[in-house]
């Protein structure tokens, strides 16, 4: 038989057993998509939890506070400097009068600090040169670059301190989040590849009789099983493209949902899911075609043996 | 054509299947293999398509001696063989016209010469009108009728019929009984496993006999001698 006769037929026979069986069909997509969607859900709870730690971490900073009198050539130097390190996303420097216009506006709301300081002569606040770092972990290297000599004896102070506590509960979060993220998706993989092999297998040993007509009609094992493994592909792909809609549907709806509990912040679900789409689809596309024809041959096999 | 020398089946632990059995079919013959249940006529046939392997003895088919056949062989076997079942065991999910085709199908035929065959086989059971239906929309004599054309699509030098009247009532199954006969009389080799005695008796062929898995009579124009 020619090759291409015998793929032509194959793949015809798996397209009708596909539609002839359409009640089947659907259970068996049904189960492979809430295997998939259990995936995703994760995927996306990991998202949402990794930009939640990342907000959180853009809000760390560390305020180095001048003496009122430092030299604005003094403060330009330590804003380029500083600014100039890799592990530097920001360098903001903070004049002394924008520094109490700042002060002013922070303790709006309390007369007695603003009394205070209306009976001051002059700005008691030095210029503040704001810092944000790559990663929490650069912090600490930050520091000790501040103890630049061309700069540091016009320091007065650094809130850094304040902050190390809250910096490491955060990196100790985000670390947490990370790893329980990754073995619960890993969790729940391992059982939708069980689920998955286990649902193929039931739907495999309701044809149990079809295969054994087949073999005695003098269909070889290749032309028996082929359709059912191609049947399984399908099913696969069809899965794949109704877990792809819920998901976007439900990422779409859900995102702006979130942003009042991320501070107004985008939850990045759509995001995510948008610009990985073709990874995603790569991926769980191609473990869930793998593992569905792999399935399938298996349980097909047993059938042949009889 | 079919040649069985001292066959022995004994299935696990201890029981025997078919003892020391030796026959020797002819091409062309009409054969009526018969005896009461247990006798060892569908392990017969079981052996005869490689269903199950003989346990001691020797099986040809048509010169190939299939006693060890390879398990990649078994399929070239049973396109050389035609077999009607008494439960049919037709393909439910496929037309009536896709269950004849599927046997050519898994023998490499052309689709062309498919499309040409199929009617032709179908026009010569009485289902040519009916050839787009499913099994399960179809009589149990019609059911039969298909795989009896399944059978012959391929144009096999044998038809092994297993038991292909007892799902049927007499007027299906005097039909099934003069459609072999027909078939037989185009050259084809039937073999008839039953335990029908009006069939038996009606048809004036030969007989093989078998009880305890072991053969008791072989007559050119026998009867069905045992008690029902």
């Amino acid at each position: 038989m020619s090759f291409f006769i015998r793929c032509w037929r194959i793949l015809a026979a798996a397209w009708k057993h596909f539609t002839r069986n359409l009640w089947l069909a659907l259970t068996t997509v049904f189960v492979l998509v809430l295997a998939l969607l259990s995936v995703n859900v994760l995927l996306g709870v990991n998202v949402l939890l990794t930009n939640a730690v990342r907000q959180l971490e853009d809000k760390i900073d560390v305020s180095v506070y001048f003496q009122a009198n430092t030299p604005p050539a003094v403060l330009e130097q330590a804003r380029f400097f500083m600014d100039s390190l890799p592990q530097v996303k920001s360098a903001q420097l903070l004049t002394a009068d924008k520094a109490l216009e700042q002060f002013k506006q922070l303790h709006a709301n309390e007369p007695k600090i603003l009394g205070a300081l209306s009976e001051l002569d002059q700005n008691p606040l030095g210029a503040t040169l704001i810092i944000k770092a790559n990663r929490t972990s650069d912090y600490p290297f930050l520091l000790e670059a501040l103890k630049n000599p061309q700069f540091d004896f016009a320091i007065e102070s650094k809130n850094f301190e304040d902050h190390a506590d809250t910096i490491n509960r955060v990196r100790d979060i985000g670390r947490s989040v990370q790893m329980f993220g990754t073995g619960l998706i890993a969790v729940f993989a391992l059982f939708s590849i069980l689920i998955v092999f286990n649902t193929i297998r039931v739907a495999i040993y309701t044809q149990r009789e079809e295969i054994g007509i087949m073999r005695l009609v003098g269909a070889s094992n290749a032309y028996v099983r082929l359709p059912f493994v191609l049947e399984g592909i399908f099913l696969a792909l069809f899965a794949l493209l109704v877990s792809a809609a819920v998901v976007y549907v439900a990422a779409y709806y859900v995102d702006p949902r979130l942003k009042g509990l991320l501070d107004g912040s985008d939850a990045g679900l759509v995001a995510f899911f948008v610009t990985n789409w073709w990874r995603l689809a790569l991926i769980e596309g191609g473990v869930l075609a793998g593992l569905v024809a792999l399935s399938s041959w298996a349980a097909v096999g047993k059938y042949l043996k009889k | 054509m079919i040649n069985l020398q001292n066959v022995s089946k004994i299935y696990y632990p201890n029981v025997h299947g078919l003892t020391d059995v030796t026959l020797d079919i002819q091409p062309g013959e009409f054969v009526s293999i018969v005896g009461q249940s247990g006798a060892g006529k569908t392990t017969l046939a079981k052996l005869l398509i490689a269903e199950e392997r003989p346990t001691r003895g020797k099986i040809e088919i048509g010169g190939w001696d299939i006693t060890r056949i390879a398990q990649r062989d078994i399929p070239f076997l049973r396109r050389q063989i035609g077999v009607v079942f008494q439960d049919f065991k037709l393909l439910p999910r496929k037309t009536v016209l896709e269950n004849v085709a599927f046997a050519l199908e898994v023998a490499g035929v052309p689709g062309r010469r498919i499309r040409e065959i199929v009617p032709q086989v179908l026009k010569i059971v009485g289902l040519d009108e009916k050839m787009e239906r499913f099994p399960r929309q179809l009589s149990g004599g019609e059911q039969q009728r298909v795989v009896i054309a399944r059978a012959l699509v391929h144009r096999p030098k044998i038809l092994l019929a297993d038991e292909p009247t007892g799902n049927l009532d007499t007027i299906n199954a005097r039909e099934i009984i003069d459609l072999l006969q027909k078939i037989n009389a185009f050259g084809t080799t039937v073999v008839l496993v039953t335990h029908n005695r009006e069939v038996v008796n009606a048809l004036r062929r030969r007989v093989i006999t078998l009880s305890d898995g072991c053969i008791v009579a072989d007559h050119a124009e026998g009867k069905y001698l045992l008690p029902v």
